[in-house]
């Protein structure tokens, strides 16, 4: 009989024990007991109500403690987002992580100029493009609000950008129940019709409650409607410490949670099954400069429990943010801050994980940060999938007939080594570990001009599968308003 | 007579117990209101501000001195003069309509009625017609408008235009920010002034009004 296999361990992050997991979650549950939340859409209101939610005043209700363990039990432990051909590409099982973009900046660096700018609408379509191209950046958002399209239509014209410009999965952004209608017409007409987007959906939408314990009249809109059509959704709060939330994480937490469980009970009211992507945006306020970071211990740190509370209690894949900086240009804060929040939103297994490129506290997007993440992804891919242990690895072999075999023997020349390197090491593309003189003679390079020059080169290079002309003349049509 | 050091002290570190303590004894040892205030308060105030400025105090120390000073006010306000300056001018605040965010707009009124501002906050959700007719109410000498959605931006824009339309733009100055609003966009909307951030809103606040 052969001997067991030794299963290989893959490094996981814990920041929680089950009794501080369960301690933050009663404490939720006592905030949408105890203190309520206001609830402005008439039609949740009474769904509530129905359900067993209790009228304080107005808009203002409180829900029982069972209405969150039926939404827990109804709604789907995994989600599975389809590429636009089709392909199943983010199956949001147990602990996968996959990468993404972010949304709504205001600027973005220049490719050409450096400089910092006003987003374009030539911009979401670069951003999509070079995801397009890059190998670990699993799914694209907008990256900016366009100044050259009429701000009421800013949703449907990035996301019709978005569907020329890449077939990979799309986290989008809706205004209200009106564009966000539109948008789901364009993404049926992508997939091939209703029936075929709710079967393989290629889209995630991305709305947020309004911390503390608020929720907006077209916001629930959008959520219902993604309930009703099966579309998956997120609900984050910004339930930033310090500024929608009181400034002790735990408290953070705990009313992030509470907000996205009443989201969760609405969602799963008004559409039993629909998919809903769990988890708020638990940040800090800047105590200084009043910015929520995106490059703080802090957030990375809430996610991580987030991540452990979905093991302990929630059991639904959650959303994250990722490869993101304060910093005003790809510096080293920039790379610090990135690599801290990819390395350990994959270390405590977060799923969906968005803002991958953002500098500025998520004012500005950069094309070459995308790029640096790309790799710092695979770095900590490579890291996360830790060490295998067998006789291939263990190359006993190997080490004997380099150390008793012929005079002269080196690794580098074994057999073994020639097998197994690519595999057994990382091989970074754009970190630099040339030797002093040929990285000289290559142009003396930084890594922020590394990344430029692979932007450029993908975004020259990259060809993306087109969309027939068809479809792009159908989804035209609905951009215009038909 | 006193000197009111102990007092500028106590509102600077935010010990709102010291600070009342010291206003009365200010007042019992013959200061006038308007003297504390003057000399008192409002130099501590801008000596908070400083030290904000140049990083020696968080947020939250700065708003527990605002605090700490309105307290002291309170303490103050049956003594004033009628008439009595305690404002260096009258502020409308709020949110645009179609947009529910107000952490940053209460930051900046906070911070501005911490600077000596009279501000009237006018909440969330402001229509144009609302800022229109609080404006012909309070007259105001500034209206601040925030927004933090791209898409709730154009309600600035018509907020200005229902302001002209009343015939009551030329008497106000207006301040837009939030996340979204840029400089060129406050120059575009022909808004008087755009400011980023709550510090900034301050400054620029009294820039307008030409105080120092």
């Amino acid at each position: 009989m052969k001997p067991l296999k030794i299963p290989t361990f893959q490094p996981r992050l814990k920041v929680l024990n089950r009794e501080q997991a369960l301690a933050i979650h009663a404490a939720a549950l006592e905030i949408i007991e105890k203190i309520g939340f206001k609830m402005e859409h008439r039609d949740a209101r009474e769904m509530l109500t129905a359900a067993g939610c209790s009228v304080v005043s107005s808009d203002w209700l409180k829900m029982p403690a069972y209405l969150v363990e039926d939404a827990l039990t109804s709604a789907p432990g995994q989600i599975v987002l389809y590429d636009q051909r089709g392909n199943k590409t983010i199956p949001l099982i147990n602990g996968n992580p996959f990468y993404g973009t972010g949304s709504d900046a205001t600027f973005t660096l220049d490719v050409e100029t450096g400089q910092r700018r006003r987003v374009v609408l030539k911009d979401v379509a670069n951003f999509a493009r070079l995801v397009d191209g890059l190998e670990n950046i699993a799914f694209v958002m907008s990256m900016g609000n366009p100044e050259d399209v009429p701000v009421e239509d800013i949703y449907i014209h990035v996301f019709a950008e978005m569907v020329r410009n890449t077939n990979k999965p799309i986290v989008f952004i809706a205004d209200s129940g009106r564009d966000i209608a539109r948008i789901y017409k364009i993404a049926c007409r992508v997939a091939g019709g209703e029936e075929e987007l709710r079967n393989k959906p290629f889209l995630l939408n991305y709305s947020e409650a309004i911390s503390p314990l608020r929720f907006p009249l077209n916001v629930m809109d959008k959520l219902i409607f993604c309930a009703q059509k099966g579309v998956p959704i997120c609900l984050p709060s910004g339930s930033n410490a310090g500024g929608g939330a009181p400034v002790t994480l735990a408290g953070a937490l705990a009313l992030g949670i509470a907000e996205n469980l009443v989201g969760l009970v609405v969602h799963q009211l008004a559409g039993k099954g629909s998919p809903f992507l769990f988890g708020p945006n638990v940040s800090v306020l800047d105590m200084k400069s009043t910015v929520v970071s995106y490059g703080c211990p802090e957030w990375s740190l809430t996610q991580a429990a987030l991540a452990d509370m979905r093991d302990e209690i929630y059991g639904l894949p959650i959303w994250a943010y990722a490869g993101a900086s304060d910093a005003k240009v790809m510096d080293a804060q920039a790379g610090a801050d990135a690599m801290f929040s990819i390395i350990s939103s994959m270390l405590s297994r977060c799923n969906l994980i968005h803002d991958v490129g953002f500098l500025e506290y998520g004012s500005t997007s950069s094309l070459e940060m995308v790029v640096m993440a790309n790799e710092l992804i695979a770095m900590s891919r490579f890291f996360t999938e830790g060490i295998p242990v067998n006789e291939e690895t263990l190359a006993l072999e190997a080490i004997e007939r380099v150390a008793v075999g012929e005079p002269g023997s080196i690794f580098l020349m074994d057999d073994h080594t020639f097998e197994h390197f690519m595999q057994a090491q990382f091989l970074p593309a754009l970190l630099d570990r040339s030797r002093y003189d040929s990285w000289q003679e290559a142009g003396s390079t930084d890594l922020y001009q590394r990344c430029n020059a692979e932007a450029k080169r993908i975004l020259a290079e990259h060809q993306v599968e087109a969309k027939t002309d068809e479809v792009l003349m159908g989804i035209e049509r609905i951009v215009q308003g038909g | 007579m006193s000197d009111l050091k102990a007092l500028i002290e106590a509102v600077i570190k935010g010990d709102i117990k010291s600070a009342t303590v010291e206003t009365q004894k200010a007042l019992d040892s013959g200061n006038n209101a308007q003297d504390i205030l003057d000399k008192g308060l409002l130099v501590a105030m801008d000596e908070v501000g400083a030290m904000f400025s140049s990083g020696q105090l968080f947020v939250p120390q700065m708003l527990r001195s605002a605090k700490t000073m309105q307290e002291c006010i309170k303490v103050l306000e049956p003594f004033f003069q009628e008439g009595g300056a305690i404002s260096k001018g009258k502020v409308i605040i709020g949110t645009v309509k179609g947009d529910l965010h107000d952490i940053g707009k209460n930051l900046v009124s906070m911070m501005m009625e911490g600077s000596g501002f009279r501000m009237f906050d006018l909440g969330v959700d402001v229509s144009p017609e609302r800022f229109v007719q609080k404006t012909q109410e309070i007259e105001p000498d500034i209206v601040a408008m925030s927004a933090l959605l791209s898409t709730t931006m154009p309600s600035m824009r018509q907020t200005i235009e229902a302001l002209e339309q009343a015939g009551i733009r030329e008497k106000v100055k207006v301040m837009i920010g939030g996340a979204p609003v840029t400089e060129k966009y406050a120059r575009e909307i022909q808004a008087d002034c755009y400011a980023p951030d709550a510090g900034s809103a301050v400054t620029k606040a009294k820039g307008l009004l030409d105080i120092l």
